[in-house]
């Protein structure tokens, strides 16, 4: 848009809402304001105490991005974004995001015929308006959650809209391909996922760019839930270039006897900040919670997660794991929080770091914060090096040492994937890390 | 005999230190803290002139510093603050003889059993009474071999240039808010120095009795343990039940030269009406050992953190912790262990017990600096719900620049299980009695650590709280 101002200012916000419904132009500019209200978080607060936004985001210098939508014809679309989803095609549904736009959205006719979605939000406001206000941006994610919450409630372009009836299972994953070319800009997106009872669903999004000269910033709102008996497991692998902030800011709503796991995968970017909070809000729901993160040269990695244990007999298993060369530096803040009533928790929480270099870093801290006496909760933590033995062991197998510390790392890190063997998900996630291996040494 | 009667014939089924000695004090302060008040204290000590300006200029750290917003609910301190005596002084000396203590002030150690106590085996004895201590006494021997036990008034005096070398370093008034109380209205205390090579083979102990209503107590302890010495250092802590606050904020500062060894061990049982905040940090030098053993059983709030900061190749941290939160309480304790020197080593194991409303948090830090090579750190923490009113919390802070350090951290929170308490009474042992086994189990690792009439008491303590616990 020629002569437009694309900052993040009020006005940016009112142009994007311009052709849509009333109730959306009021969600963002109550979010707008909320935003503004809010002051810019500070590493005075404990959940910034590891990321220096002052230091690593400058808001200011973006741009949001004012690029055209690209055609849904796959032969013009990126090498490598084609090529990361030519790596595992089979699906219940795909979806394409270029530059903040979804440009390609197909799901198998007869999960359609059964009622299953899966649309960019814009198209949702439209064909399924009560589902998506009823949904989106209130008890998940709201503009209240804080400052990003807010700033991304309001300037989101748009997202993904995936709804699974009552008792629909999808064999196969929905795949999201989403992929950055601008430098210097904001993208604001959004995932809303909602499973009804007993249907079953795993979604993965891949988010891929090159490396990028001026600061670029994503942030995603994901919001999921899953209703009783529900099953639903979300993938997220970010494998963006240098000069990235990724930001995630994502909730899960379980209600009783649902299970919802989630895994996130960070791989690249500059900046990783991922806020994840599992909710367990009726009886026997459960949360498998699961990280990996690989960092070297300069990378940063934040995360921030919390349990909730709000009704009787609920779950949560939670599992992050990362290796750190050269001078990247990881935090992890986590915390399991059992409310009053709560009686019957089970609540686990586990952070391995494996520092790889003399230069990297890693602060944990893992929290615990009981309210009920019923419960088994316990926590732990442990920042470490290569193990020599095993080291020692393989090498007497004829390994160099080269060769034996890459296979203790892979070793260390599939742990994760294990416990969630999604297809394609594991051998390319293997595939990236034995990449970045290669360059350690 | 059946267990309750034994233990109502203990005269345990209430808070033991709670009585009240009629003294009348020979000086007390306005209440509240002003200006006037430290110039005050600093003129009944006598004190150097550089003491004055220090304490003065830690009265504006204080006042410039904002009340803490983590920890526990300190909201009404400030009002609680206002009203409370942060200066009274129950006699004109310091007496060397337990004959020559006054009467009131005699019957009340009594009470507690401090001479019994000296009697048997300790090395020496203070007692502090309100703000000042009234009574010091070292065996002769120890005398001899140079090493001092005196409060800290008489360390100032006394030993200027030590003191003064020390003295603030290890924790700057600038440190936190309560610190730079301390360091302003600073009374009482123990001043300690072990000489190089010499091996106390029996403890220190030192009591500390806050006996008036409204009262501030602010000891400052400064211990300095001399290249290969040993010694271990005992302070308890009580004070009579009042309808209003009290307050205690000590400062204990300590070192720990190449290749000595020091254990500081604290029984706090403060009444359920006490403010408690304490700052207590050691620096650990080239192959020494510093060991806290902190038990935290009374008070309303404390928060209290000993620390050991590694600053010498080879040194060894080591905070054993129990808490103990009834109804109303909340114990905010913990450790940390800084290691900034190569092959430093450190562990910390902490235990608490939440019961009715009670509440305990572990709070502590784990940091490597850059240069701590090889370090190697271990934390757990266990705690133990008995009501499901009780609350616990832990929040290790885990910081490491160091690729080869070995850290690791463990807690889990857990009730006394059903079958546990059916396993014993199938074995024929009453609910309330399986309960304070099991607690005693928990707490064995630490407990056994103890000076035996502590253990005892502790014992005394659980069997106490567990009985009725049961609902």
């Amino acid at each position: 848009m020629e002569g437009v101002t694309s900052a993040l200012n009020p006005a940016a916000v009112e142009r994007i809402g311009m052709s849509e419904p009333e109730w959306l132009r009021e969600r963002r500019a109550h979010a707008w304001d909320v935003y503004e209200r809010t002051p810019m978080p500070t590493i005075r607060l404990e959940e910034w105490r590891y990321t220096n936004l002052k230091k690593k985001l400058d808001l200011d210098s973006l741009q949001l991005s004012d690029a055209e939508a690209m055609s849904d014809d796959a032969s013009t679309w990126p090498e490598r974004l084609r090529a990361a989803m030519d790596e595992d095609r089979a699906a219940s549904g795909h979806i394409v995001i270029i530059d903040g736009h979804v440009v390609h959205a197909d799901v198998d006719k007869q999960l359609a015929a059964q009622g299953v979605i899966l649309e960019s939000l814009q198209e949702a406001i439209t064909n399924h308006e009560e589902l998506v206000r009823d949904h989106l941006a209130t008890d998940a994610v709201p503009a209240e959650e804080g400052k990003f919450a807010a700033l991304n409630a309001a300037l989101w372009s748009d997202g993904i809209f995936l709804y699974v009836p009552k008792g629909v299972q999808l064999e196969l994953p929905v795949r999201v391909t989403c992929w950055l070319s601008e430098a210097g800009t904001a993208y604001f997106s959004r995932v809303l996922i909602v499973a009804e009872a007993q249907s079953q669903v795993s979604y993965v999004d891949e988010v891929l760019s090159d490396d990028f000269e001026s600061q670029t910033y994503t942030s995603t709102a994901v919001e999921l839930i899953a209703r009783d008996g529900a099953r639903v497991q979300y993938v997220a692998v970010q494998r963006l270039g240098r000069g990235t902030f990724y930001q995630s800011i994502q909730r899960t709503l379980a209600q009783r006897d649902s299970k919802l796991d989630t895994l996130n995968v960070a791989l690249g970017a500059s900046v990783t900040r991922v806020d994840l909070n599992a909710r367990l809000l009726g009886p026997g729901a459960n949360s498998d919670m699961l990280g990996l993160y690989f960092g070297d040269d300069d990378q940063h990695f934040d995360f921030n997660t919390s349990q909730d244990h709000v009704a009787e007999h609920t779950s949560s298993d939670l599992l992050y794991k990362g290796a750190l060369d050269g001078a990247s530096r990881a935090a992890f803040r986590g915390i399991i929080r059992v409310l009053p009533g709560a009686q019957g928790t089970d609540a686990y929480q586990t952070n391995r770091n494996l520092l790889l270099s003399p230069e990297s870093r890693a602060d944990s801290l893992p929290n615990l914060e009981i309210e009920a006496d019923d419960v088994k909760c316990s926590h732990g933590a442990t920042v470490g090096q290569l193990d020599d033995e095993a080291k020692f062991y393989l090498m007497s197998r004829g390994l160099s040492l080269i060769q034996a510390e890459r296979l203790v790392v892979l070793g260390f890190l599939g742990e994760v994937l294990a416990k969630l063997p999604l297809g394609g998900v594991v051998d390319k996630v293997t595939r990236v890390i034995e990449q970045k291996l290669a360059q350690h040494g | 005999m059946p267990q309750n009667e034994t233990i109502q014939d203990l005269g345990l089924d209430e808070y033991k230190y709670d009585f009240v000695t009629e003294t009348e004090p020979v000086f007390r302060a306005e209440k509240g803290l002003s200006e006037e008040v430290v110039r005050q204290i600093s003129a009944h000590k006598e004190e150097p002139e550089w003491m004055l300006e220090y304490r003065l200029k830690a009265l504006d750290v204080y006042n410039s510093k904002p009340m803490p917003k983590w920890g526990g609910d300190l909201s009404s301190l400030e009002a609680v603050l206002d009203e409370i005596y942060f200066y009274v002084r129950p006699q004109d000396q310091m007496e060397r003889s337990w004959d020559d203590v006054p009467d009131e002030i005699k019957n009340t150690f009594e009470k507690l059993g401090i001479p019994e106590a000296e009697r048997k085996i300790l090395a020496g004895v203070g007692a502090q009474y309100e703000s000042e201590m009234v009574y010091h006494s070292l065996r002769e021997e120890w005398a001899a071999q140079g090493v001092i036990f005196d409060s800290i008034e008489d360390g100032l005096k006394n030993h200027p240039e030590l003191f003064r070398e020390h003295f603030g370093t290890i924790i700057p008034m600038h440190d936190n808010k309560f610190a730079a109380m301390n360091a302003a209205v600073w009374s009482g205390g123990s001043f300690v120095y072990i000489p190089k090579g010499v091996s106390l083979d029996t403890p220190l102990q030192a009591y500390f009795r806050v006996n008036q209503e409204r009262m501030g107590q602010f000891e400052r302890t400064l211990i300095i343990i001399d290249e290969g010495a040993q010694a271990h250092y005992i302070e308890g802590c009580t004070a009579p039940v009042y309808t209003t606050e009290s307050f205690h904020s000590g400062v204990i500062e300590i070192v720990v030269k190449k290749n000595a060894r020091f254990r500081y061990t604290t029984i706090q049982n403060w009444s359920n009406n006490m403010y408690n905040l304490v700052t207590q940090r050691s620096m650990v030098h080239e192959n020494a050992t510093m060991e806290w053993l902190d038990g935290n059983l009374g008070s309303k709030l404390t928060m209290k953190y000993p620390s050991c900061y590694l600053i010498g190749e080879g040194a060894h941290g080591e905070i054993m912790s129990i808490a103990y939160s009834g109804d109303g309480q909340h114990q905010d304790t913990g450790g940390k262990v800084v290691h900034v020197a190569p092959h430093t080593t450190s562990s910390i194991t902490s235990k608490s017990i939440s019961k009715g409303t009670g509440r305990s948090t572990y709070r502590g830090l784990c940091k490597v600096h850059k240069g701590a090579r090889h370090a190697r750190s271990n934390v757990e923490c266990d705690a133990l719900l008995i009501n499901d009113t009780s609350r616990t919390d832990t929040y290790p802070y885990i910081e490491i620049e160091e690729n080869d350090a070995s850290v690791g951290h463990e807690a889990s929170v857990s009730k006394i299980g059903e079958e546990q308490l059916f396993y014993l009474a199938s074995r024929g042992i009453a609910k309330d009695e399986a309960m304070a086994m099991i607690v005693r189990g928990f707490i064995e690792p630490i407990a056994k650590q103890l000076p035996l009439e502590y253990a005892v008491e502790l014992n005394r303590l659980i069997e106490m709280e567990m009985e009725g616990s049961v609902g």
